[in-house]
């Protein structure tokens, strides 16, 4: 009982204190244990006379910051690593394209059909399980083993806080952090990768804002379905010899407008949802380090790349699983995947894109990677197309442009088809891994909503607007 | 029914910029707290009144709180059945329980303005609109939550001690602007929130607490000073709603308070003091960075647009944005 | 007493009785599983300064470290054994600072309090050694068994920074061991040290912060003065009334419920 009272004594007394003592206490104490490191560390360290120290780095600094090198020379680190990217990714994709989808799954199929496994279970596991994933690993997996070991460097390096210095005042105009730059950038090789990376941001509302607007960034998941369509729809409008640069063009033009996008929603939400959010804004430039390649190429591998191929492989499994089902369930002999796009056509035309869109958008949740794939199944199942495919619910791409054209216009697919599909890739809901990512680091169910549903409203009224603008026009 | 559509989407979008406060709020709305909040008001005034030794009528209390008379007495009718007020002779006194209940509601107040500063990025003016609100609607546990998260703090963001969960509160601290002497230097350290406007003429002078004053006089009402060596001058109200005095830790500066964003690369400055508008966390990682007074600073980076600046403290780099490198003063080296 | 002597001591004592027992119920508490650990190793330091390296180079898991703070989100746990003797190594998230309210402070601050570690090494990084003698300071005003694990070494020299360890042990009051992680370098003579405070053979003295203001030792010493009355056996008195006077509510709770009372050396 004394005891007791004794220690609430303590506190009392400590509070009376603090009164008389003001709000210094903690400037005060920083004062102090700083003045103690400095008195410690004059005595311990002793800098050479002949060089003063870091004049390398104040050198590089100089550069890299400068008014007229600074920005070109990022652009052109930023160039290097996506056209390394993306050309460095064709080759091993299409090898492994080849081996897992090309070679492993029918000789799959073979093995299990051979082991008097029913016909529907050899289906279900295979044409859907196991050829989602194998589509997902062999899309995804080159770029990413490519671009995160590159942008690890640039970090290990120490670059890359270098630019989110020298971008900062752009992203202050929109209430966000200058590192939002780096998440953005790494958002283009994957979101979910992107999102984890917002943990260098440690001001919380501009941790936030980058997490909500990472999916503004056209991940790679979203190039492929992005070129195809520009090819197709875009680059038929222009005499052939300027095809390529045109659609190519059209690709830009959505990347960047995703980046603009991503400016609006972030000064938008720092003017409504995040307003009260506390800002703080700190940024070391730390020391240059020579870079470990092997050790990078290990850990990035490791880390990031597994890492987040992991998680879209266990999302893109019960993805194929459904898939498969929706297309092979009939009811009343029409399957439940026509079902489903005869319901959503009517919907789905007032904003330019069809039934088949908003289903693929739905069932390919786990993965950007499969929406083309799912879109072109569901196109020629739905069609009743016997010319094309490798039956219901087994997912497949062309070699040839002209046979994908011929599929799209017997879908009845317009150009405003095309620039919506465009539209609504860029601005749909982040992929499942990347929403669950959101979850695990915000630990929200009100931000992970947020970033799920804000995204698809943008991109449905976006649409929806493209659509009257287009109607007008013709 | 495309109309139909447009329409969904523009309200499902507008919901999701609404504050989330502002839809509560109109659920909160039907529930009528009114009596409850009136009946806290009148206690906390009472109890501000007796502070200063005024006598305390139903009048007092109904211009002060600008209600009707009547509906006025009826609530303090009820505090009496409450046991929380007497009435002698018209004027009222609060009992020890009522007190108990008028410094609780004015640690909810003091807390949450408190909170605001240090993890919101609400604007100072709009801290006490808030609080008046939130401060019927706290419970005591939720209120401990909030001490505990923002470190159990004693002074509000305008320098009034919070009464500590136990109902203490330390005699009123400091003197009025207006009594200084000439030449006597001191400390703001607390500005009367209450009357409004009052309060937002001080903070647009650029005066904040913590802010240094060097006292010249009185000349024709107008109160002359220089707030952190820089030339200011307040009407008399303004200056009784301030109040001064040196806390224990403070340290008094003699000499000129330079902007650390006044630095140009290559200079280099000893920092002198970081202003108490840099607040909370902001403020806490700045300092753990080795910006704290004393320390040798020097301008080292510009970035491409000026803005931020890289500085280097402590044998390391740190990038600070100009409206932060703002508050923080140095004398130059 | 030889060190031969007090090698013997330590061997008829039951096994553990050095490593102090009586911190397994809090450490349970912290989320540590004990069950096959003699020891306890935290290991702290400011973002970016290689501690995961470190980590990494004593349990041979592979975390990826970069150039950003906040790398080290939840805390992670690994494993060694070292002269037969089992260590479990937690890595605290990387801090700056031990005294503001952020999560991970609080996740740092209260393991090396409450979860009493046998054992706090801290990385510091060579080129910054200043601002990276802030955490150290203040670690050193929770426990005394630190060692300072001076890492980046071949940066400061590449960059004409020398530092004396010897003098900076003596001044710290703690051992200090230069190490380049990334290579291995030093990180022998870090698990002999390491081995060493957490049997015993090694007692460090750490310096205790010294404030030139007047009333803030005045304050403090009053408190402590209060605090000892009640917990006489605190190792870490003056670090409490300074966490008091900062109004620190885990600190606040531990008071009133008494479980303070168990901290010893």
């Amino acid at each position: 009982m004394d005891s007791k009272s004794n220690r609430e004594k303590i506190i009392s007394e400590a509070n009376r204190l603090r009164w008389e003592l003001g709000e210094n206490l903690y400037d005060t104490l920083m004062e102090t244990i700083y003045n103690n490191a400095s008195e410690i560390a004059n005595k311990a360290v002793t800098y050479s006379d002949k060089k003063s120290p870091f004049s390398f780095d104040r050198t590089l600094d100089k550069i890299l910051t400068s008014k007229y090198f600074g920005i070109p020379i990022m652009l052109m680190m930023l160039a290097f690593v996506f056209w390394l990217t993306i050309v460095g990714a064709n080759y091993p994709s299409s090898i492994l394209a080849s081996f897992l989808i090309d070679f492993l799954h029918p000789e799959l199929k073979n093995i299990f059909l051979s082991f008097n496994i029913p016909n529907w279970l050899v289906g279900l596991l295979i044409d859907g399980g196991y050829l989602s994933c194998a589509w997902v690993v062999s899309v995804m997996l080159p770029p990413m083993a490519i671009f995160f070991p590159l942008f690890t460097l640039l970090e290990d390096f120490g670059y890359l806080p270098r630019v989110a210095f020298n971008l900062d005042a752009i992203y202050k105009k929109a209430g966000a952090h200058g590192k939002q730059a780096l998440t953005m950038a790494m958002g283009f090789g994957c979101n979910a990768a992107g999102i984890i990376s917002t943990r260098i941001i440690d001001s919380p509302r501009e941790r936030l804002i980058a997490i909500i607007t990472n999916n503004f960034s056209l991940c790679n998941g979203r190039w492929p379905t992005q070129i195809l369509i520009a090819t197709v729809f875009i680059g038929s409008l222009v005499p052939a010899y300027l095809a390529g640069f045109i659609s190519a063009l059209a690709v830009i033009f959505i990347a960047v407008l995703g980046i603009i996008m991503s400016f609006i929603v972030s000064w938008a939400l720092t003017k409504t949802l995040l307003k009260g959010e506390i800002s703080a804004f700190s940024l070391e430039l730390p020391p240059y380090r020579p870079p470990r390649i092997l050790q990078t190429l290990y850990t990035s591998l490791i880390d990031r790349t597994i890492f987040v191929l992991w998680r879209a492989i266990v999302f893109s499994f019960p993805a194929g699983l459904v898939i498969w089902l929706i297309s092979n369930i009939t009811i009343d002999g029409i399957s439940l995947a026509n079902h489903f796009i005869n319901f959503f056509n009517p919907v789905a035309l007032i904003f330019g894109l069809n039934g088949v869109i908003f289903l693929a958008y739905i069932i390919a949740i786990p993965a950007n990677e499969l929406v083309l794939p799912t879109i072109l199944m569901l196109t020629v199942s739905h069609l009743g197309l016997n010319d094309f495919g490798a039956g219901s619910g087994v997912l497949f791409e062309l070699e040839s442009i002209e046979d994908t054209a011929k599929i799209f216009q017997a879908g009845g697919w317009t150009l405003l088809t095309g620039i919506n599909l465009m539209l609504f890739s860029l601005l749909h809901n982040p992929c499942s891994t990347t929403i669950f990512t959101i979850y695990k680091e915000t630990k929200s169910w009100k931000w992970t909503l947020v970033s799920t549903f804000l995204p698809i409203i943008l991109g449905l009224l976006v649409t929806f607007i493209v659509t009257k603008i287009y109607y007008l026009v013709h | 029914m495309s109309l139909f559509i447009y329409l969904v989407l523009i309200f499902i979008a507008s919901i999701l910029f609404l504050k989330r406060k502002q839809i509560v709020f109109l659920f909160k709305k039907i529930k009528n707290e009114d009596d409850k909040i009136l009946q806290e008001d009148i206690l906390k005034n009472i109890y501000q009144l007796q502070k200063q030794n005024t006598i305390c009528k139903t009048e007092t209390i109904s211009t002060r709180l600008n209600e009707d008379k009547v509906k006025v007495q009826n609530s303090i009718n009820k505090l009496q059945k409450l046991n929380f007020v007497n009435t002698v002779d018209e004027e009222i006194h609060l009992t020890e329980s009522g007190k108990t209940y008028a410094l609780k509601i004015i640690r909810f107040h003091r807390l949450y303005e408190k909170f605001l500063a240090d993890k919101t990025n609400l604007n100072e003016k709009t801290w006490h609109k808030v609080a008046d609100e939130i401060e019927h609607k706290l419970n005591q546990e939720d209120a401990e939550k909030i001490a505990a998260q923002i470190g159990n703090p004693v002074y509000d963001p305008h320098g009034d001690p919070i009464p500590s969960s136990s109902g203490e509160l330390p005699e009123k601290i400091g003197i009025s602007l207006s009594e200084m002497k000439h030449n006597e230097i001191s400390v703001v350290l607390h500005i009367e929130d209450e009357p409004h406007n009052i309060y937002e003429n001080i903070v647009n002078k650029g005066i904040y607490k913590g802010i240094q004053i060097r006292f010249l006089g009185i000349f024709n009402n107008e109160v002359s000073f220089y707030a952190n060596e820089k030339l200011c001058s307040l009407s008399l109200d303004e200056a009784n709603n301030i109040q001064v005095g040196i806390p224990k830790l403070e340290k008094i500066h003699l000499g000129e308070f330079k902007k650390l964003s006044s630095l140009s690369v290559g200079e280099k400055g000893k920092i002198i003091g970081i202003a108490k508008s840099l607040r909370g966390q902001q403020r806490r990682r700045i300092m753990d960075l080795g910006i704290v007074p004393g320390t040798i600073i020097e301008a080292e980076l510009e970035s491409i647009s000026g803005d931020p600046v890289a500085y280097r403290v402590r044998g390391t780099t740190i990038a600070l944005r100009k409206n932060q490198a703002e508050k923080i003063y140095i004398e130059k080296i | 007493m030889s060190f031969q002597e007090q090698k013997l001591s330590n061997n008829i004592q039951p096994d553990c009785a050095n490593c102090p027992i009586h911190n397994i119920g809090n450490l349970k508490k912290l989320g540590i599983n004990m069950d096959d650990f003699d020891f306890v190793v935290a290991l702290a330091g400011n973002p970016n300064t290689g501690k995961s390296t470190v980590f990494n180079y004593l349990t041979g898991l592979r975390q990826h470290t970069g150039n950003w703070p906040g790398k080290t989100v939840t805390r992670a746990e690994g494993g060694f054994e070292y002269h037969n003797k089992k260590f479990k190594i937690v890595d605290l998230p990387g801090t700056y600072s031990l005294l503001s309210t952020s999560v991970d402070e609080e996740v740092a601050r209260d393991f090396i309090l409450f979860g009493q570690p046998d054992v706090t090494v801290i990385v510091a990084d060579a080129t910054r050694l200043e601002r990276n003698l802030n955490l150290t300071l203040q670690i050193l005003e929770i426990t005394d068994r630190v060692i300072l694990c001076l890492n980046l070494i071949d940066e400061a020299q590449r960059n004409g920074i020398t530092i004396n360890e010897r003098i900076l042990a003596k001044e710290l009051g703690i051992p200090v061991i230069p190490t380049v992680a990334r290579s291995g370098r030093g990180i022998d003579d870090l698990l002999k040290m390491i081995y060493d405070i957490a049997i015993g053979n090694f007692k460090t003295k750490p310096i205790k912060l010294k404030s030139n203001s007047e009333e803030l030792n005045k304050a403090i010493d009053e408190i402590v003065g209060l605090i000892s009355v009640e917990f006489p056996n605190l190792p870490n008195k003056r670090w409490v009334a300074l966490r008091l006077l900062e109004g620190d509510q885990s600190i606040i709770n531990s008071i009133l419920n008494g479980e303070l009372g168990n901290i010893k050396i």
